[in-house]
């Protein structure tokens, strides 16, 4: 080992005379190369990813990571059973947005049943499920990232509107956090009475305390100066990357699923202007920083309360699940369909050849490809901006080894 | 534009190692529900690409101005049956800008199952392409960083190929 | 388990300095912060305000192994995590406890039969003393959890068993 990549300090031999009169010593410090691991038990990494970190004293220099700490086989599995039996791992993948799982599944199988007509009180009701977990899934998202820069109390606050959601999809399936609510053909069951009214309620109560989060988190100065300028995504990096979500509208790209190449109930509210699509526009610093990034997921929340207001208000009676045999036949055929999940582009690619079992059921999970960009956004930060830069990925492991 | 759009244009460009396309189609009416001769097909079109060319393939798609496919959504195989002689790799491509997207299929026998990488063209292509990898077993020529990613270094066997064997054991601790 | 467990003959001292201990062990049992997939969604709800593990002295999630005293397995372990949860177990200060949370961890749950990758249940790799059932469990189930392992401590002596027993 050569004497450069030692450690050493010493004092430089001029000292400047600051303004003040004070005289300032410029300290040259050599420090060695150290490859430090982050995770995979590590509070920071929201699971089980680990980072190997080369740094240099407190600058990263390199990032490397490694997933597969969670690997659950869960594409093998779905070669392996019924179409059906398929749904409740589905909601265990993204294990904090499962309904939007659940509705990218059964989409991707209704794609290869032509004949299939969704009943529209179900698409209404998938519609709520999706928005509210939606919600919550940014909540955990704003609560975590909170945590990981420093401040606990916004994990607390996100945590009570959470366990409201939670309860209310409870109420309507009898599970806390994996669904299989929304089915292939329509959804599980109708609501039961006065549901749609406590969503009336929460969205109320929502809409008061989302200001809350808003002054205490988004606009705190101390978070605004540890996110700003941190991490900075450019659009041409995040296309070739190929985020998606708000990974993608952090770095100024218009684009939302919902809006553009609309699915299910989506079209016609974009036609009555329901919903806005949010967009960073850099305004605390460097277009696409983490700020931006947690931004767009914050003031989004609002704009799913407005979709699940437009679902409330147009809801009619009706049946809830299309006309679908116990034990399914798919036809032969692929089918890719996307959809906008909180974390992204949520892709299934189904393939049968008409029998009980899918010959591939391949999920292409937004985590998975936003989380590669890390590879080159880290090297040249500081160590504890790393952390900061982690956290806005908003990344679920689940989705990620699948 | 939609799918037929975009392969006219594809065939006017000339895009290198177009083959053919695939769409949906009813069943051929007058055969027996049973076993028809030709069942039909449902669910998404798309166009059959020499694998040998799908790095120029995508980067006409990519840089053509009417096609502007900016993003390479995924990238994945398929082992249709355990003796089939092909598996497929399978692209989805995006347009933010029209709006449209495509899917691209490519047969690589199993034998030689070997594809050039489309990183130089999709960064992002990287880290599906090791899963494929890792999976199926298809070697990507060109690849930066050809490891292991979701499964350990020291992982036997391709377990999305259809005649895969699940382990006994790993390390000792017994899989039963 | 610890040091001094099963170190001394019984006589009234140590009835008393048993209650001690085990009073203040099972009061202050710090988890690791240790999250692997669904479950830990539930676990964090359980730190939150709303279900409130602080009640129980256990809501002091540790970053280090080496300052905790439980492990709650709250997930799925699969090959390549299993060489890391044994690890961070032996990095853990004895008296340790080891929940196992959920049907995962328990016993591979829904990936049993077709995750050629998962570990069909932790307690190949570390011993477990208490297993919650759920796909995800409860919060409250977790509490439960919590409450069975407190019984097990307050249960544990430092006396000296007979040696046909030992």
């Amino acid at each position: 080992m050569s004497s450069e990549s030692r450690g050493s300090i010493h004092l430089d031999e001029a000292p400047r005379t600051l303004a003040s009169g004070e005289r300032e010593f410029m300290l040259d410090v050599h420090t060695q190369d150290l490859e430090v691991n982050m995770g995979p038990q590590h509070p920071a990494t929201h699971g089980v990813m680990r980072i190997l970190i080369r740094t240099d004293g407190e600058l990263v220099t390199g990032a490397q990571p490694h997933l597969g700490y969670l690997h659950r086989c869960a594409e093998k599995i779905g070669e392996n059973v019924e179409w059906l039996q398929y749904l409740p791992y589905t909601d265990r993948y993204d294990y904090l947005s499962a309904m939007n799982n659940n509705l990218g599944y059964s989409m991707a199988v209704e794609a290869l049943m032509p004949g299939l007509e969704i009943p529209r009180r179900a698409q209404m009701l998938r519609t709520i499920c999706v928005e509210l977990n939606r919600i919550g899934s940014h909540l955990v998202a704003m609560g975590t990232y909170g945590l990981d820069i420093g401040a606990f109390t916004p994990f607390f606050y996100a945590f009570r509107e959470r366990e409201w959601m939670m309860a209310l999809f409870e109420k309507i399936c009898g599970a806390r956090l994996t669904y299989s609510y929304i089915r292939i053909g329509g959804v599980f069951n109708d609501s039961p009475p006065g549901w749609l009214q406590e969503v009336e309620r929460f969205c109320d109560v929502f809409e008061e305390k989302w200001q809350e989060y808003y002054d205490l988190l988004v606009v705190n100065q101390i978070f605004v100066q540890r996110t700003a300028n941190v991490g900075v995504i450019s659009k041409a990096m995040a296309l070739d990357f190929g985020l998606t979500g708000p990974m993608l509208r952090g770095s100024g790209v218009d684009f939302d699923l919902r809006r553009d190449m609309p699915y299910m109930l989506y079209g016609e509210m974009t036609k009555q202007k329901v919903f806005d699509v949010i967009v960073a526009r850099g305004e605390m610093g460097t277009l696409g920083d983490c700020w931006d990034r947690l931004y767009v997921r914050v003031v989004e929340m609002m704009e799913s309360i407005k979709q699940v207001r437009w679902c409330l208000d147009n809801i009619k009676p009706g049946p809830v699940l299309g006309d679908i045999p116990k034990v399914l036949r798919i036809p032969i055929g692929e089918a890719y369909v996307g959809i906008e999940n909180p974390r992204g582009e949520l892709g299934h690619y189904v393939v049968s050849d008409g029998g009980k079992i899918a010959v591939r059921c391949r999920v292409r999970g937004p985590s998975f490809v936003n989380v590669a960009v890390l590879e080159e956004l880290l090297p040249g930060t500081l160590l504890a901006d790393a952390v900061a830069i982690v956290g806005s990925t908003d990344v679920v492991i689940g989705e990620t080894d699948r | 534009m939609d799918f037929q759009g975009i392969h006219d244009h594809l065939r006017a460009i000339g895009a290198p190692g177009l083959l053919g396309v695939d769409e949906p189609r009813a069943m051929v009416p007058g055969e027996k529900p049973g076993h028809p001769k030709d069942p039909g097909r449902a669910g998404d079109p798309y166009v059959l690409v020499d694998p040998n060319k799908i790095v120029e393939f995508i980067a006409i798609c990519r840089d053509d101005p009417r096609l502007a496919f900016e993003i390479l959504m995924d990238l994945t195989a398929v082992d249709p049956k355990a003796d089939d002689p092909n598996l497929w790799l399978v692209l989805q491509l995006l347009s933010i800008e029209r709006r449209h997207r495509l899917s691209i299929k490519a047969l690589i026998p199993k034998s030689n199952a070997r594809v050039p990488s489309c990183t130089a063209v999709h960064r992002t292509a990287q880290w599906h392409e090791r899963e494929c990898a890792e999976m199926y077993g298809i070697k990507f020529e060109g690849h930066p960083d050809p490891r292991n990613i979701l499964l350990p270094d020291d992982w036997v066997g391709f377990p999305m190929r259809k005649d895969y064997e699940f382990p006994k054991e790993y390390h000792g601790i017994s899989c039963e | 388990m610890g040091l001094i467990e099963h170190q001394f003959e019984e006589n009234l001292l140590t009835t008393k300095v048993d209650w001690l201990i085990n009073w203040a062990r099972l009061s202050s049992i710090w988890p690791m912060t240790f999250g692997l997939a669904c479950c830990a969604i539930e676990m964090m709800a359980v730190g939150a305000a709303h279900h409130d593990i602080d009640r129980f002295g256990a809501g002091a999630f540790r970053a280090s192994p080496r300052q905790a005293d439980l492990m709650i397995v709250a997930g799925t372990v699969n090959f390549k995590m299993g060489e890391r949860v044994k690890r961070l177990y032996d990095q853990m200060p004895s008296p340790k406890y080891v929940i196992a949370m959920g049907a995962c961890a328990t016993g591979g749950g829904p990936y049993h039969k077709f995750g050629y990758t998962v570990m069909k249940g932790v307690d190949r790799i570390v011993p477990v003393d208490v297993y919650i059932a759920g796909c995800p469990p409860r919060p409250e189930a977790l509490l439960e959890g919590l409450m069975k392992l407190q019984e097990k401590v307050r249960n544990s002596s430092v006396i000296r068993r007979p040696a046909r027993l030992a």
